[in-house]
């Protein structure tokens, strides 16, 4: 080969690798300023749409505690609310798929009419209690269990007030404790002549403010067999200050209902009883935290617990949009909303299709 | 090689050259461009939207009256989401400062800080307003 023709193939190579560097460093530099405007107009259309559901009560604007009604158009906040980001407990518990008169994603995204758009939203407490249980040993007519409980805010401990209830049968009993470094190793005496499954409900607030609130609830065998995964027996529905709850099983026999809260604690009162289900009213209690409802009962050949909270929360509804190879651009959003008061952390995923 | 043949050789380097650039604009277009969607406003508003939210029931009045600078630091630790770092300082009427020790859970550093003022009014049996200024950055 000639050595004009080398160097010729050297001068076009090395043209083409300084055109090609040259072509990826300004799409990396300038694309996003080229795509800027359009990516903050979506930005904040997504971001409105995330507010919509928030501070629009909806239509009718009491959906939320008729069970047969589906909204004509969807929002989450409370009518005559007090404040912004104020809540509605009843359509914040229709959002989980475990109520039996939850509103179907489908329904919702209709509702919204919004049809280039999807959304996924999240309802949790702002930080976590988890409850482990460590141990167990027999003392006299009582077996005592050692349980560690934590609570933290993505590995931060929390300083919290707790109170602990525990469940078992008839058997109910309530201990307030203080968590300064957001983990404490806690003892919990259960009367031998009880038979479980027992269920250790933790309520905690935080020691600086009472609104901050959050709860984990453990089911453990006391003088049982282990406890059912939860919603095997029964489908517990709280709405409009009732507990809806559906036999899964006909040989159900219904016990007691409680009410329990950081501050109360109420039998339920049953209200109806029809074959295979009955319905209790929730008593109005003056406390920031939810209400966790627990039905106790039988299955002919043992006992069990269940149990729900109302609201019903931690909440999520509405397709994983981070799998969703269709989208192009998600957005998210947090908020900081109240439901009667207690502060919650709600998370909102906005995507649109690719273009 | 032949002379006759010169031009025809040129034509086909251009003819090359110019698939290739072409080849580029199309490889650099689908570059995969990272999008940071975190915008200072948002964190702003989530600032503002937590010292309201504290706000409401006289709470956030209360911590300042109280001078309880370690609840309220421990408070907004907690509500204000993950990663977030923010320094709070507390102005009276006459803007003067009212913090003695520094509320924040962190520095800074060369983050983007955004700001969110507030006025808080104490629901206390005295009149009592303060100017409250929440910083927030995002951790990178």
């Amino acid at each position: 080969m000639p050595a004009v023709s080398v160097d010729t193939f050297f001068a076009c190579s090395l043209m083409v690798m300084l055109v090609l560097s040259a072509m990826a460093i300004t799409t990396k530099l300038v694309f996003p300023s080229m795509n800027a405007t359009s990516n903050r107009n979506l930005a904040e259309r997504y971001k409105e749409t995330s507010k919509y559901l928030l501070l629009n009560t909806g239509k009718p604007s009491n959906w939320g505690q008729d069970s047969q009604t589906t909204p004509e158009t969807f929002g989450l906040a409370k009518p005559n609310a007090d404040s912004e980001y104020d809540l509605d407990r009843d359509k914040v518990s229709r959002l989980n798929t475990e109520n039996a008169y939850a509103v179907s994603y489908p329904d919702i995204f209709t509702s919204l009419e919004m049809s280039d758009l999807s959304f996924r939203i999240k309802i949790e407490p702002v930080f976590k209690v988890s409850t482990k249980l460590a141990g167990a040993f027999l003392s006299g007519d009582d077996t005592v269990y050692e349980f560690e409980i934590s609570t933290d805010k993505q590995g931060a401990p929390v300083s919290a007030q707790l109170k602990i209830h525990v469940v078992a049968g008839e058997y109910l009993n309530s201990i307030s404790v203080l968590v300064t470094n957001g983990r404490i190793s806690q003892n919990i005496t259960l009367p031998n002549s009880v038979s479980g499954p027992a269920l250790l409900i933790v309520f905690a607030h935080s020691l600086y403010n009472d609104k901050i609130v959050s709860f984990d609830v453990l089911a453990f065998a006391h003088n049982s067999s282990q406890p059912n995964s939860r919603g095997a027996l029964l489908r517990s529905s709280p709405l409009n200050y009732n507990l809806n709850v559906s036999l899964l099983d006909s040989r159900i026999v219904l016990a007691n209902a409680y009410a329990l809260t950081f501050s109360y604690n109420s039998t339920l009162l049953l209200t109806s009883n029809a074959t295979m289900s009955a319905t209790y009213a929730i008593p109005r209690f003056l406390d920031d935290s939810m209400t966790v409802l627990v039905v106790t009962g039988s299955n002919s050949t043992a006992f069990f617990t269940e149990w729900t909270t109302y609201p019903q929360i931690p909440v999520e509804n509405g397709p994983d949009l981070a799998n969703l190879s269709t989208l192009s651009s998600v957005f998210s959003f947090k908020y900081l909303v109240t439901i009667d008061s207690a502060i919650y952390e709600c998370t909102i995923l906005v995507g649109g299709p690719e273009e | 090689m032949r002379r006759e043949n010169a031009g025809q050789i040129r034509i086909l380097e251009a003819f090359f050259s110019a698939l290739v650039i072409f080849s580029a604009f199309a490889v650099s277009s689908n570059i995969p461009v990272s999008q940071n969607a975190s915008r200072s406003s948002d964190l702003a508003s989530i600032g503002l939207q937590a010292l309201m939210k504290l706000d409401f029931d006289g709470s956030l009045g209360q911590y300042i009256d109280d001078r309880n600078w370690t609840g309220l630091r421990e408070v907004l630790g907690v509500v204000l989401p993950e990663g977030t770092s923010f320094n709070l300082t507390v102005y009276n009427e006459q803007m003067v400062q009212l913090n003695s020790v520094v509320i924040s859970n962190g520095e800074f550093g060369s983050q983007t800080v955004t700001c969110a003022q507030y006025v808080c009014v104490s629901q206390g049996s005295a009149f009592h307003s303060y100017i409250v200024r929440l910083c927030l950055a995002m951790a990178t």
